[in-house]
């Protein structure tokens, strides 16, 4: 009852808000409990693609916190080869339950533009952050050129 | 604070005897000196075994006092007790010198001039008279306040249930948690765990690590010191809840755990309970804690870490327990460096898990000892009285056994340097006195003690020397 009124509510503010970082939201009217969108990074290396993500709520919403996993491969130290992200906001021990999808989006996008290396999940992207930041940001962008979907 | 809660300290100290209590003790005049060799152990701590009530009892106390002398209700004296580890003069220094108790203020009023309100988790629209909120303001629906506890209650957090607005920091106290949870079963279970959450935010109380026991051990001081439960004999460390470890220290043995589990395949291959003798070739099974073997077929004298002639043992230097590492090591190619490290390994774990296997023979032993004991009295040949010293010998080399297989963790992340090579020396010295010891215990066929008395006497100075730097630290 109180996840259904929250994620229509959410749902339809992200949707009239119309934002430039977080477009093309997919939900299946029957089950409001998964959405698709696209992201898209303000900064280099990112900033030509557009990644798509996909947003899963449990039953309890918003008394647990929505995983959220890449569909779109990402070169990123805090992003895994299976599309999972480590977000403290999303954690269980740091979500809150007043917190609203639009709020962990925001958190997801400045993660994407500026990497903590100290909570990586790729340990060797992690190091070639932080020891060769060119031959990183030129991964980066070639991999997105390959991977990536387009920003319109 | 009285220690009258079911503590018997010099019952206590009989208990590291591993078992091997006996009432004779006192009637003997050299027990008296014994009595004090353990008293002076440097590894036990004092300590009192409480149960839940008396920790309970215990802790409230604490809260009282803390509750009077603040003029606080007692669950701000809990939450404040909880975040300051339970050291009552210091939040009384602190916050006397205040005025105000920072946010721990009254909950606040609902000060909208409207009668409604609209709680931002569940987006329902109720009276103002339906919220409630912790003291940094923030308001939700009853209903809200009470699934996102049943939702933290079952995820096992308790006291560390916190406000559910954005980046507030401001926890929950037990009586707002109660007061607004419906259902009685998560009323319980909420109070087993803050009292859990109590007890390990005391730095003094452990639980003790023993399976399905409910004691909780109190210490005078919170340091890596050994405590045995009264209830169900599980021996540990105070400080981190495993096995008793001097002279390694918490994260070390820990470290040293991991690795031996990592490597356990490795390490396969030498847990082995038969070896073949080095001179006849002759199947022989380790039945017995000592490591000075005689062969049953051809009586060669041997040792069982090295498989070399034991007279080399039993001289002042015994180096069996000695790693020696090629000097010349760095030099050599990468897989040279890669056996050289397994075989460094090998040697520290061999040694360890040996002492661990010896322990449990030397229990058989014991019994065999006491076998030999009630032949020997039937027959005649003393008292049990004067038999006595043969246990207490038993009881000090299963000590000195378990502080030597520590001491190879030890060791073995050990820098090389002088500082090594002295800790070594030490310990070599303990394992060459207490084979000795095993070899004798195991044989010994007249109440002639005062030999094997010196020999104890010397173990237990050659077993406190090396403690005496993990204690000093």
């Amino acid at each position: 009852m109180t996840a259904s009124k929250r994620l229509g509510k959410e749902l339809s503010d992200i949707r009239s808000a119309n934002f430039s970082f977080f477009k093309d939201i997919h939900v299946d009217e029957s089950n409001l409990y998964i959405w698709k969108g696209l992201i898209l990074p303000n900064k280099p290396p990112y900033c030509k693609g557009a990644f798509k993500i996909e947003i899963n709520f449990p039953e309890m919403y918003p008394f647990k916190p929505p995983k959220i996993t890449f569909i779109t491969k990402i070169y990123h130290p805090n992003i895994d080869e299976k599309g999972q992200v480590c977000l403290p906001t999303i954690s269980p021990e740091g979500w809150k339950p007043s917190v609203n999808i639009i709020t962990v989006i925001e958190e997801l996008l400045k993660l994407i533009d500026e990497p903590e290396v100290e909570h990586a999940l790729r340990a060797d992207l992690a190091e070639e952050y932080l020891k060769n930041r060119k031959k990183f940001l030129q991964h980066a962008e070639e991999h997105a050129k390959k991977n990536a979907e387009k920003r319109s | 604070m009285s220690t009258g809660d079911g503590c018997h300290s010099d019952m206590d100290y009989s208990d590291d005897d591993c078992g091997y209590a006996d009432y004779y003790n006192t009637a003997e005049d050299c027990d008296s000196e014994q009595i004090n060799v353990v008293k002076a152990d440097p590894e036990y701590t004092v300590c009192d075994y409480l149960r839940v009530e008396d920790v309970e009892r215990l802790l409230n106390e604490s809260v009282e006092t803390l509750s009077n002398s603040l003029q606080v209700t007692p669950n701000v004296a809990k939450v404040l007790l909880h975040a300051h580890q339970w050291a009552v003069p210091d939040i009384i220094g602190k916050y006397r010198a205040e005025d105000s108790l920072p946010g721990l203020a009254v909950a606040p009023e609902p000060a909208d001039n409207s009668r409604f309100l609209r709680c931002s988790v569940c987006l329902s629209t109720y009276g103002a008279e339906h919220f409630r909120g912790l003291p940094c303001g923030h308001l939700f629906c009853k209903l809200c306040w009470a699934t996102h506890f049943e939702v933290q209650i079952s995820q096992g957090i308790a006291l560390d249930i916190g406000c559910m607005a954005q980046d507030c920091k401001v926890l929950a106290p037990e009586d707002f948690v109660l007061n607004l949870l419906a259902r009685p079963n998560l009323r319980d279970k909420y109070q087993q765990f803050a009292f859990r959450d109590y007890v390990k935010s005391h730095p003094l109380l452990r639980f003790c690590p023993g399976a399905n026991c409910q004691i909780i051990v109190r210490a005078k001081e919170a340091r890596a010191k050994r405590c045995v439960c009264n209830t169900c004999q599980t021996d540990f460390c105070f400080e981190c809840g495993l096995n008793y470890h001097a002279p390694t220290d918490c994260t070390t043995v820990k470290r040293w755990l991991t690795k031996c589990a990592d490597d356990s395949e490795t390490a396969n291959y030498i847990s082995a309970h038969t070896k073949d003798c080095p001179r006849c070739h002759m199947c022989i099974e380790k039945n017995g804690g000592c490591n000075h073997m005689q062969c049953y077929s051809c009586k060669y004298d041997f040792c069982w870490m090295c498989l070399g002639d034991w007279k080399s043992h039993g001289s002042d230097y015994y180096e069996c327990s000695r790693y020696k590492a090629n000097p010349n090591i760095v030099n050599e190619s990468e897989q040279a460096q890669a056996r050289e490290a397994l075989k460094k390994y090998l040697h520290y774990y061999e040694r360890w898990e040996n002492h661990s296997k010896s322990l449990k023979l030397e229990k058989q032993t014991l019994q065999s000892v006491k076998t030999r004991i009630h032949l020997k009295v039937m027959n005649g040949s003393g008292t049990w009285i004067d038999w006595q010293y043969l246990l207490d010998a038993a009881a000090l080399l299963a000590k000195c056994r378990y502080t030597l297989q520590y001491t190879y963790p030890y060791a073995y992340y050990m820098e090389a340097g002088p500082r090594k090579e002295l800790f070594e020396y030490q310990q070599a010295q303990l394992e060459a006195e207490i084979e000795n010891l095993s070899w004798k215990i195991e044989r010994a066929e007249t109440t002639d003690r005062g030999d094997l008395m010196n020999q104890m006497d010397i173990a237990e100075k050659r077993r406190t020397t090396l403690l005496k730097d993990f204690f000093e630290l």
